[in-house]
């Protein structure tokens, strides 16, 4: 096709928008208007500020405007997260008002008021706007075919977020449900750059499918912040920096800084504020605030009425602010992908680059930040693997499939196997979800007069649902993130958000914390809520959110090592970071490239053993696993670990003298199994099923049931159904959950196959450098739950013991 | 299984990982809400719970009862989750029930879960007296020492920086709550404030439950 001779959008109705901007309409915009228009579904790959959101809508208004007055639902938006797509309709309204265009949108998410929803449902808009979760609810609706049947595109933005994980299993079944509905339907994929673009669009397209690719050639801009401070050993909160960061603050008209986890986004929040002698407009927006301080603050963005907005990934996709000048990443990178991502939310104008500011919080993460944008200069993007679906995320379709209405169940197998995570999928263990929702599935047939879905008596083949009040659950349970048990925070009447209920419990009334950026002093926890007030205290907590934590991938990792071990290359890094090695070097031992650092020392109490395997958060986690076993069964009595991107540290009651002899291949095929049966992930993802395939409902405002006795209800089930029925379907699905999460396997067992000729042993007297960051995440909630237990109830009471000068027990 | 010896009234007590209570002087054993039949219960709202629970708990107690081979067997109130539960005792079941009957008086004090049930074999009373020892489900007005159930006691422990919630055994110097004997029961925390109405808040003896022991905080 040659597009420069014809370019059919010179007609489009948006032309004259466009020319009205000068603008030009991109390469790739003509091409993905060709491709659509002559029945194809596409994937788009284009970085920010290449019109993206555009080119998905070219189509569909083209379309709109030809139809004249077209009535009811013609398009379906999909958006990874809430706020992107209320993002999506204030860019959406620009050129739709200002040319006057008769073509209705509207968004619908969790956000939106009933009030709102029920007159959606009434009168659909032209284009709606929505996330996978309300896609699922609409499609569980009874008039979902009516509602969806005139329906000509879905677009799926932000695709790449959609191909790993649950949410895409969701969403993959509800887009053939929608297929099924209105069979004329379009797919239009609009993605960032991809390393494997083939796996996306064999994820999405169907019909003639097609990929459009747009690279940009402008490199970001990115640095290190130059500080004449002292980069910490340890932390996360980078307050060393936090006056070089607001100096950076200073010197642009608009800049976000990225953090990792929420906590973090409160800190730097709070420490900006307590340095604005400027009085810059800084904002603090993250997922646990409240739905109207968190749109607050989109909104001031958007017209730019901020200087400044801290935000974790809650901000990170697809938003076009356009009057974002600089992104100041705080803490590690974690990923050449989501690195790229943050980068380029500032400066969307294409020919110029992006520009961002790297601030390492600790001293490995300098080593991290370095690493990232070398390979970021070399275009060196990570790799998204797409994942086979998940047997709890099709119990809840059926479920929602059942509340629309009676159904076939040959005919949904059918639909079900056309979706890609699906295409393998069982129909024996489709049968076996079928039961799971029909009755909890199991062998011993106890609930026959309780079934929540039943076969008709006429065609054994049509299941219905046993009444209409079980639509109220299915609605309740619908999604596939699980959030840990939170609680909503009150400041006398007004909600302020949610916190996590571990969080709370670690407080005593009077204690003070900062959340929404205000500090404030707990008082009361009652029906779930957490009554607080205003606190002038200058000690605070800061909440720790659980999620969210996004591990190093695999290829940084990798070249984290390389770098580290290049001691030539020490000094030209700043002299702290020189001396830090040095004195690492020193004390203990550098690991070279191949080489795995073991150190152990005592400490307080306890005897602490670290290993530096550079494996990534993953392969870590799992050897952190093995090793508690391994400990146990040296009688060390190990009492938990904390596995980061870099090592695992153990620490335990005995010294772990034998390390040598338990690190290696051994370790993995003696525990391997047992692995998977006894700790606590299985567990963990069981709960997560259970909800997911709607066994169990999730806690929901006002109910009684708490979010911990939720937790503590779904391991009895664990425990229960493993003891009687080892083959029950969900305990097969958080099997199989567990060993894809568990990705770095083969890495794990490539790197035990020859530790053991590599291990460096280092036998210290204490911490070293190279160990701090490390030790001080050990706070953090640990698995291995009951045995740990047992060793704090035993601890405990010989220290009381002790203490009241008995020698012995019994 | 080792015990948690426990004073209590001027009396010694055992108190077992499995959550049963022992007194030896008198030769009774004692349990308090086993909720048998949860999940049949449950699947009335379609809430499909493993419907193993029944058979577990009758385990449990069995197991018990050929070790301990008391003269009684005190049930401190909610034996059954409700009405439906009896839909999960099958007839060998009460086979089983009937032969440990012959050498245990089985003593099946009402709780607010089971009050209009009735189960062939079982005494039914609102409470039951030893001595100086009145065995009731929720704690009543009398200057006796009481032995009750009903709230599923559990403890927060802080330790090492660590939090966790144990089932456990709790008494002060007039009443005495045991843990529920249940397989699919949660736990209310002993400073709660339908436990601290009960108990009081100082001066508190508590057992954690742990897997093969009793201890003692």
């Amino acid at each position: 096709m040659n597009i420069n001779k014809s370019n059919p959008l010179l007609l489009h109705p948006l032309n004259k928008w466009m020319e009205k901007k000068k603008w030009s309409w991109f390469p790739h915009q003509i091409e993905t208007f060709y491709y659509v228009r002559t029945g194809s579904d596409v994937v788009v790959f284009a970085p920010t500020g290449a019109g993206k959101t555009l080119t998905g809508f070219i189509n569909p208004i083209d379309d709109l405007i030809k139809l004249k007055k077209f009535k009811g639902l013609h398009t379906l938006y999909i958006s990874p997260l809430k706020s992107l797509a209320n993002d999506i309709v204030r860019n959406l309204e620009k050129p739709i008002k200002e040319l006057d265009l008769n073509i209705s949108f509207q968004v619908r998410t969790g956000d939106t008021t009933p009030y709102k929803k029920q007159k959606q449902k009434q009168k659909p808009p032209n284009i709606l706007i929505t996330t996978p979760e309300s896609l699922a609810l609409l499609n569980s609706y009874e008039n979902a075919k009516e509602f969806f049947h005139n329906l000509k595109y879905i677009i799926i933005d932000e695709i790449h977020t959609f191909l790993d994980n649950k949410r895409a299993d969701l969403l993959s079944l509800n887009i053939e449900r929608l297929q099924t509905f209105s069979p004329n339907l379009q797919r239009i994929g609009l993605s960032a750059t991809l390393k494997n673009k083939q796996d996306a669009k064999k994820w999405l397209c169907r019909k003639k499918p097609k990929i459009v690719s747009y690279e940009n050639s402008v490199l970001p801009k990115i640095k290190i912040l130059e500080s004449k401070e002292r980069i910490p050993w340890s932390g996360h909160m980078a307050t060393y920096s936090i006056n070089e960061i607001y100096k950076e603050i200073m010197k642009s008209k608009l800049t976000i800084i990225f953090v990792n986890t929420r906590a973090q986004a409160e800190y730097m929040f709070k420490n900006l504020w307590l340095i604005n002698k400027k009085k810059l407009k800084i904002a603090v927006h993250h997922g646990s605030l409240e739905k109207n301080l968190r749109l607050k603050v989109e909104n001031n963005l958007s017209k730019g009425l901020v200087d400044c907005v801290v935000a974790t990934s809650s901000l990170e996709l697809g938003l076009d602010y356009g009057d974002v000048e600089k992104i100041i990443q705080v803490g590690a990178p974690k990923g050449i992908n989501r690195l790229l991502q943050r980068v380029g939310r500032s400066n969307h104008n294409l020919n110029t680059p992006s520009k961002a500011i790297l601030v390492p919080t600790n001293r490995f993460e300098f080593i991290e930040a370095k690493a990232a944008i070398e390979e970021i200069k070399k275009n060196n993007l990570d790799k998204i693997d797409l994942k086979e679906g998940s047997f709890d995320v099709v119990a809840q379709h059926i479920f929602a499939t059942a509340c629309a209405g009676q159904f076939n169940i040959n005919d949904l197998y059918k639909e079900i196997i056309k979706a890609y995570p699906y295409k393998k999928l069982k129909l024996n263990d489709f049968k076996q979800l079928i039961n799971l929702i029909q009755d909890g599935g199991y062998v011993l047939k106890n609930y026959d007069q309780f079934k929540r879905i039943f076969q008709l008596r006429e065609n054994k083949n049509i299941y219905k649902l046993v009444n209409k009040r079980e639509t109220r659950k299915y609605r309740m349970n619908v999604g596939t993130i699980i959030e840990n048990p939170m609680l909503k925070i009150k400041l006398g009447t007004k909600t302020l958000g949610n916190i996590e209920e571990v969080f709370i419990q670690n407080l005593s009334q009077g204690d003070s914390f900062i959340f929404a950026g205000q500090v404030l002093e707990f008082q009361s926890m009652k029906n779930n809520l957490v009554q607080v007030k205003r606190s002038k205290s200058l000690i605070s907590k800061i909440p720790s959110y659980s999620g969210g934590r996004m591990p190093l991938s695999t290829n940084l990792a990798n070249s984290v090592r390389a770098l580290l071990a290049k001691s030539n290359m020490w000094d030209l890094y700043p002299e702290q970071i020189t001396q830090w090695l040095k004195r690492q070097k020193y004390i203990s031992n550098i690991p070279k490239k191949d080489e795995y650092l073991v150190e152990q020392f005592p400490r307080k109490k306890n005897f602490y053993t670290v290993i530096y395997t550079f494996a990534g958060w993953h392969a870590n986690q799992t050897l952190g696993f093995l090793l508690l076993r391994g400990f146990k069964e040296f009688n060390y009595k190990p009492l938990g670990f904390v596995a980061n991107d870099y090592a695992i540290v153990l620490w335990s009651l005995k010294e772990a003298k034998e390390i040598k002899t338990i690190l290696n291949l051994g370790l993995l095929d003696k525990h391997l199994e047992n692995y998977l049966e006894e700790t606590s992930i299985v567990k963990r993802l069981f709960r997560d099923n259970a909800i997911i395939s709607c066994l169990i409902e999730r806690r929901l405002p006002g109910m009684e049931k708490s979010g911990k006795q939720v937790l503590f209800s779904s391991d009895l089930i664990y425990t229960v159904l493993k003891k009687n029925e080892p083959d029950h379907i969900l305990l097969k699905s958080s099997y199989e959950d567990a060993k894809k999460n568990m990705i770095d396997y083969d890495r794990l067992r490539e790197i035990l196959k020859k530790i053991d000729k590599k291990i460096i042993l280092k036998k210290l007297t204490s911490i070293s450098p190279l160990a701090v960051p490390i030790i001080l995440e050990i706070n953090r909630e640990n698995l291995s739950k009951k045995e740990t237990d047992e060793y704090i109830l035993e601890d405990l009471e010989n220290e009381i013991l002790k203490e009241a000068n008995v020698l012995s027990i019994n | 299984m080792f015990y948690q010896l426990i004073n209590f009234g001027n009396e010694e007590f055992h108190a077992y990982p499995d959550k049963s209570l022992y007194w030896k002087r008198v030769n009774t054993l004692i349990v308090s809400d086993l909720h048998i039949g949860k999940s049949i219960s449950y699947a009335k709202n379609k809430q499909f719970l493993p419907p193993y629970d029944t058979k577990e708990i009758l385990n449990k107690i069995f197991v018990s009862l050929d070790k301990i081979k008391p003269s009684n067997l005190i049930i401190v109130g909610d034996l059954l989750h409700d009405v439906f539960s009896t839909l999960s005792l099958k007839d060998q079941d009460h086979k089983n029930l009937s032969q440990y009957m012959k050498n245990t008086d089985f003593i099946w004090i009402k709780g607010n879960h089971d009050e209009n049930i009735q189960i062939e074999g079982f005494k039914n009373l609102t409470n039951y007296k030893i001595d100086k020892f009145l065995f009731t489900h929720i704690p009543i007005k009398t200057s006796l020492f009481q032995i009750c159930g009903h709230y599923h006691p559990k403890v927060k422990i802080s330790h090492r920086g660590k939090t966790i919630f144990k089932t456990c055994f709790v008494h002060n110097e007039k009443i005495f709550i045991l843990p529920s004997f249940g397989i699919l029961t949660g736990g209310l925390d002993i400073h709660s404030k339908q436990i601290s109405d009960v108990l009081g808040k100082n001066n508190l003896s508590i057992y954690p439950v742990g897997q093969d022991k009793v201890y003692k905080l």
